[in-house]
Order: C-alpha cells, then sequence, then structure tokens
C-alpha cells in the first residue's frame, strides 16, 4: 500500500512547514508553559487552526481540507518532535463530532471544544458509563480530559448522546491533576449541568477515538525519533576515556537496537494511514491502528528511557532536554489505548494468524 | 547462450510473473521436498536442479546472454518470495548465487565460457571457501596462502564451516597472496577443483546433527595461475562489491512466519492456545513479525522502484533472526517435557519445537553475526565513530 506521489509530496511540505512553526531545537516555549494553567496556548492554537492544521483531515464539505492520514500523521509527527503541548489530537477528535457554527468555530480555533469520553484509565470506549442526560441536565464524572483547563466548553458522552456544556456552566466543577509533561488531565464532575444535547453516532465516536490513537501513534514517532537524534548526537560528541563513546561497542549496538525499532515503527504507522485512508473494512482499520499503536507506544517508551540512560547523570537532569521526551512519552503512550488495550484487541479482531 | 527459449519476464505484471512462477512450481517442483526442514544433499535435489536447468530457471538474476533469467531485482524479489512461499528446497546454490555473478563481472571471457554453462547444467558444483579456524567475524585476517610457483598457484591452509564441501567438484576461494599490506589488500580470489590432490575435506556435526558444514584443508594443492579471477589482491574488494541487494533475502520474514505457524499447532496440541498468557505472548511474537513484513516492503518497494539498498538493510537480518529464535524459544517453553525430545513429537513434522529451535540457532551467526551486523549499522547508518 504505497502513496501517492501527490500525497508524499503533501506529506514533505507539511513536515516542513510544521517544522518550521515548531522548531524542534528551540524548546523554550514548552518549558515556559509547561505545569501552569492552561499549559498552551490560545494564540498558537489559533495560528494552528489558521494553518489549516485542525480540518487537515475532515471533508471540505465539513470545512476541512479533505487531506488524508498520512498528512494528518505528518503534521503529528513534527509536532512531536517538537513536544507542542496544545491540545491537537484532542481538538481533532471534538472537530470529528461537531456539525454546523460549533465545527465552523472549531476549525477557526476561536472556540476550543474536548471531549469528555472516559469513565475509567485505560478504555477505548466513550459510549458507555454512568454518567446520565435527566431532563436535559447531565449527572456524573469524566476523567483523563487533556488540557481540559484551556478549553471553552466540553462535548460529554452519555448512553443518551452528548451534550456539549461551557466550562463556566453552573454545576459542573473541574478539577486538574498535572502530568508528567508539564500538561494535565481534567477531572470534570457534572452536577445536574445544563447544556445543549447533540445526537451521538457511536460508530463515529469509536472511529475517532481510532483515528486519535492512530495520531497519537505519529506523535510519539516525533517524539521518539527526536530523542534519539538528540541522543545520537551526544553519542557523537562526549567523550570519556580520551573516546567519543559513541565508539564504545556496548552503546552502539543499544543505539543500533532503537534505531531498528524506530524503522518498525515508522512502517507500521505508514501502513495504517494508508489502510485508514484507504476505506477498507472497519476491522481492516481498527486491526492497523491497533497494530501501529502497540508498536508506537512502546517505541516512544523505551526510546526515551534508554535515551536517559545512554546520556548518563546528565539525562536525568530538568535542564537538559531529553527528559522532556521521556515526560511525554509517559503521558502520551497510553492515551487512546495503551500497547497493552491495543495489543489485546487486535488479538481479539485480527484474521486468524497465517503466514501469507 | 543466450536463454532464447524465455519470455522477457522484466516486460510481465509483477502479478503475472507471480502467477507464472506459481504454475512453474505447481507443475514441477516434487511434493515430497517441500518444506524440508535441513539443506538437502547435491543426490536428493539433483533432479530439481536438472529441473530448473532444462527450463532456463536456474538463474534468476543472471544476465540473459548468460543463460540467466536477467531478471529485474524486483522480479528476482517476487521469484524468491514464491520459491520460499511453495516450501521450495534449496540447491547446492553457491555457484548460482556467488559465483556466476562474480565471473560475469570480472572473470575473464575464457572464465566466463568455461565456467558458467557447467553450472547451468549441473556440471559443476561449487563450494564457497572464505570462513578460517581463527577468521570468521573478521574474516578480512584469513591465512590460507596462494604462492605462484611459475605457472601454478601452491595453495596451503584450512577453511571451515564450508557448506556441503562433501557435494562439490570445485571450490572458490579467498586466499592470501600478500602477507606485506593492509590485511584486506593481500587477498586474491582462486577457483581450485575439489579432486586436487591435496584437498582434504571433513564434514561437521552440528548441533541439529547435520552435516552440511565442513572443514577443507590444503595441503600444497597446486592449480593453474588462469584459476585466479580478476586482478592479484583484489579479492576482498570484488567479493563485497558483490554484496548487492540480494541481502534483503536474510531478513525475509518467511522462515519467523512459518516458525509462528508451527507455534500455533503446538499450542494446539498442548491444550494452550487459548491460555492468555499464551494469547499474549503470541501476539507480541505476532505483532513483531507483522511489522517485520511491513518494513521488509519498504526495502522492496525501494527495489521496485529502481533505487539501490544502503547497509540500514541489515536491520531486516537482525530483527528476522532474531525474532526467529524468539519464537522458537517460547516454544521450547510452552512445550512442557516436549522440549527435550530429539524427534518430532508423534512423529509430526509441524511438532518440532526442538528442531526447529536448534535450526534457528546458527541464523543470527551466519551471514555476519547480529553482533557484526549492529557494528556496521552503527557505522554507516548511524554515522557512529569505528
Amino acid at each position: 500500500m504505497n502513496l501517492s506521489e501527490e500525497q508524499l509530496e503533501n506529506v514533505r511540505m507539511i513536515r516542513d512547514s510544521v517544522s518550521s512553526f515548531a522548531p524542534r531545537e528551540d524548546l523554550k516555549r514548552i518549558r515556559e508553559v509547561r505545569y501552569q494553567l492552561p499549559g498552551f496556548s490560545r494564540e498558537i492554537w489559533r495560528e494552528m487552526a489558521d494553518n489549516g492544521w485542525l480540518g487537515l483531515a475532515l471533508p471540505e464539505s465539513d470545512g476541512g481540507s479533505g487531506l488524508g492520514a498520512p498528512e494528518y500523521c505528518a503534521v503529528q509527527e513534527a509536532l512531536g518532535a517538537a513536544l507542542v503541548p496544545e491540545p491537537y489530537t484532542a481538538g481533532v477528535l471534538a472537530a470529528r463530532l461537531l456539525k454546523g457554527s460549533y465545527l465552523t468555530q472549531q476549525l477557526s480555533g476561536e472556540k476550543l471544544l474536548l471531549v469528555a469520553w472516559q469513565e475509567t484509565a485505560t478504555t477505548l470506549d466513550g459510549d458507555t458509563g454512568e454518567t446520565r442526560i435527566e431532563g436535559g441536565r447531565v449527572s456524573g464524572r469524566k476523567f483523563f480530559v487533556p488540557m481540559a483547563a484551556g478549553a471553552d466548553g466540553y462535548l460529554v458522552t452519555t448512553p443518551e448522546g452528548m451534550i456539549l456544556v461551557g466550562s463556566d456552566a453552573e454545576g459542573l466543577t473541574m478539577e486538574t491533576v498535572p502530568t508528567q509533561d508539564g500538561g494535565h488531565f481534567g477531572t470534570l464532575t457534572l452536577n445536574e449541568v445544563p447544556g445543549e444535547q447533540i445526537p451521538l453516532n457511536v460508530d463515529a465516536l469509536r472511529d475517532a477515538i481510532d483515528e486519535a490513537a492512530l495520531a497519537s501513534a505519529a506523535y510519539l514517532l516525533g517524539v521518539a525519533e527526536r530523542a534519539f537524534e538528540i541522543t545520537l548526537d551526544y553519542l557523537g560528541t562526549r567523550k570519556q576515556f580520551d573516546k567519543v563513546i559513541g565508539s564504545f561497542q556496548a552503546l552502539q549496538h543499544r543505539a543500533v537496537d532503537l534505531k531498528l525499532q524506530l524503522a518498525l515503527t515508522r512502517a507500521s504507522l505508514e501502513h495504517a494511514a494508508a489502510v485508514w485512508e484507504s476505506g477498507t473494512t472497519l476491522q481492516q482499520r481498527r486491526v492497523a491502528v491497533s497494530q501501529a499503536k502497540v508498536r508506537a507506544s512502546e517505541t516512544a517508551s523505551l526510546v526515551t528511557r534508554d535515551a536517559i540512560q545512554l546520556h548518563g547523570a546528565i539525562g536525568y537532569t530538568d535542564e537538559y532536554d531529553v527528559g522532556l521526551y521521556l515526560r511525554k512519552a509517559m503521558t502520551v503512550a497510553n492515551l487512546y489505548g495503551s500497547a497493552a488495550i491495543h495489543r489485546r484487541r487486535y488479538a481479539d479482531i485480527a484474521p486468524s494468524f497465517s503466514e501469507a | 547462450m543466450t536463454n532464447y527459449q524465455l519470455p522477457d519476464f522484466n516486460a510481465v505484471e509483477d502479478e503475472s510473473f507471480r502467477q507464472l512462477v506459481r504454475d512453474f512450481l505447481t507443475e514441477h517442483f516434487p511434493e515430497d521436498l517441500r518444506e524440508v526442514p535441513k539443506r538437502l544433499h547435491w543426490h536428493e535435489v539433483k533432479d530439481w536442479y536438472m529441473t530448473l536447468s532444462r527450463h532456463g530457471w536456474l538463474a534468476p538474476g543472471w544476465p540473459r546472454e548468460f543463460g540467466g533469467m536477467g531478471l529485474s531485482a524486483s522480479k528476482q524479489l517476487i521469484y524468491t518470495e514464491e520459491f520460499e512461499n511453495y516450501g521450495v528446497a534449496r540447491t547446492p546454490d553457491h555457484g548460482i548465487m556467488l559465483l556466476g555473478p562474480l565471473l560475469i563481472q570480472y572473470g575473464s571471457p575464457e572464465q566466463q565460457e568455461y565456467f558458467l554453462p557447467r553450472i547451468l547444467e549441473g556440471k559443476d558444483i561449487w563450494c564457497q571457501g572464505y570462513s578460517e579456524p581463527n577468521s570468521g567475524s573478521d574474516l578480512a585476517s584469513i591465512r590460507t596462502e596462494a604462492v605462484l610457483d611459475g605457472d601454478e598457484w601452491i595453495i596451503n591452509g584450512q577453511k571451515i564451516w564450508t557448506t556441503l564441501a562433501t557435494d562439490a567438484n570445485w571450490i572458490f576461494m579467498l586466499v592470501r597472496t600478500d602477507k606485506s599490506v593492509k590485511k584486506q589488500e593481500g587477498i586474491s580470489f582462486l577457483l581450485v577443483p575439489m579432486d586436487s590432490p591435496g584437498v582434504t575435506v571433513r564434514p561437521i556435526l552440528n548441533l541439529d546433527l547435520h552435516d552440511e558444514l565442513c572443514e577443507v584443508f590444503f595441503d600444497d594443492v597446486r592449480v593453474p595461475k588462469s584459476n585466479l579471477v580478476g586482478e592479484m589482491n583484489a579479492g576482498w574488494a570484488m567479493a563485497k562489491a558483490l554484496l548487492g541487494f540480494e541481502r534483503i533475502f536474510l531478513g525475509s520474514p518467511k522462515q519467523s512466519a512459518n516458525a509462528l505457524t508451527r507455534m500455533k499447532h503446538l499450542a494446539e496440541y498442548m491444550g494452550v492456545v487459548d491460555d492468555p498468557i499464551f494469547v499474549d505472548n503470541f501476539t507480541r511474537l505476532r505483532l513483531d513479525l507483522e511489522d517485520h513484513k511491513l518494513l521488509f516492503e519498504t526495502f522492496a518497494e525501494r527495489l521496485r522502484r529502481g533505487e539501490s539498498l544502503g547497509a540500514d538493510v541489515s536491520m531486516l537480518k537482525v530483527h528476522q533472526t532474531e525474532l526467529f529464535k524468539r519464537i522458537t524459544d517460547y516454544m521450547l517453553d510452552i512445550a512442557g517435557e516436549n522440549a527435550g525430545l530429539l524427534a518430532p513429537i508423534e512423529s509430526n513434522r509441524n511438532l518440532n519445537p526442538s528442531g526447529l529451535f536448534m535450526q534457528a540457532r546458527p541464523a543470527t551467526i551466519y551471514g555476519g553475526s547480529s553482533e557484526i551486523q549492529r557494528n556496521i549499522l552503527a557505522k554507516m547508518v548511524l554515522g557512529l565513530p569505528g
């Protein structure tokens, strides 16, 4: 399954433009916004929207650019390499479920709505749970809403459908839990909160969560690639015993093993993006997404952890950038399904193994 | 000797060509030789070799003017994939895979005219004399020596790990012809008849209790001066230059895919196929294989686009062979007491955990050990200093 020349060109252009927007060599802004609320910049968010990235993969009829998963993944990868904290994956997930003026405002960056779909950790299931709508008001609790403090409102999923509640709605309490990467999760406690009910297409929600899993895999590949690049650079300059430490076989072999996992991840991700794009069956799409997410989560974890070890003590300092990549991997690896969940789903739904 | 009988396969669509190869194998390949777990001896596989020869299908990579099929890299990939998928047994193919291409590129017209047809006709079976007892991973340190004496070379020394030397009537070998220069620059490439006085072959029994590997001793062996291929002391460079896209085949997912199928048979037999721990471990291995296939495919795609492959293709060999070993390691874990059996369980070839385990051991050693491959990758791909 190969991309067309046009898509390859798109991907190249996107990579370049995202990289110049978010330079991976300069993480000053990333450090400035971390461990504060909202943990990202709405101005930057607006710029990302102006660049058309929010609607990149949405159909033109919905105000998007009608590009595909490979292009969307290219943006994600470049953002991951620069540790961009804006809730891009979550914002696109919401856009997938919005219509009309809400969608228009979301895509323009004027408003930021986030989906509150999780009631437990480690789930891919957003349409069950105990949050309920009664008489037009919603009650219950929702967890793990990324960067919730910067949102204007939340799309709360329930078995009765979705309900859009403003961040300042009466009866809503939002508590933030800081995350390793400098961001936070929002925990929503909803007590008869009024809002606008929006019908929920369960398949659309599941699909959007899968797309977010694919997007996270791409982001994680960017994180891992850049952490590896920094590490390789260090191995090539740091001297001990009068030699560059990258000349030592023990370190060379570890570096090669990381490179190998990165190559597998890229192959897996490109395949999943192509399958997602080609309109094959839902099952094939899910199999491919789970396959890629397992690999990307494990690779990002492995590479960022080994990056610390290969650096030695300097890697354990907060001032050195490579630690930021470890923290990001810790936060993102398990979003939209951990490696374990996706492996289990893969085992459940992949066609029985055959050699061909 | 152009292969006039054959169509121009490169002009055929990939899928049609694939079908053509399948049809050829279905029609001609002997059923009882499919999926044999061992490297076959010449007497066991001679008929098949001659069948390939008669149809002009023996040398997929040789140009047509030398009697080959003249396949492009991507068509050769299909040819090999279909042979693997059908479980075709390997022939003693060193003449076809290694010596032929080298003679075509560096041999004299006389050498080409004499040796190439004899390979295609099955008259000469070649073995490869590279490794020595003290020159394994450090191959360039070989000490088997050839000294010019008038019109003859006199060879003394020893080769080892020579595959199927007992079946071969010729050996192509790397020999030391200059001890005064950098080790890579004093090596030459010689052709030696195995029935020369002074050549002794001793088979070595391997852990799989098979005797395909041999030692070959050279004691004042004399061959004509004209048996040198290319320039004197250019042997190392020639041998290295021929490490081409064929390296992709060492990373083919087939071995691991086959092993994983057998793991499933074994798990069913042992009654653990639905055990959640087995399922998780199996799925991990399967995902490693599925991603390997995708990575392999990206290299194959580069060949299809006419690009040459870089040193990074070694990643495929490292990952595939280590995966093959991990699969067979886990087969022993689930096999219980059967892990220690000397033969397949209940004589069923599909239930052979210990046999497969043994077959997987050398994969990370031959063709450049995993450690050597990692050294190469570190330097050539990651740019780390030597």
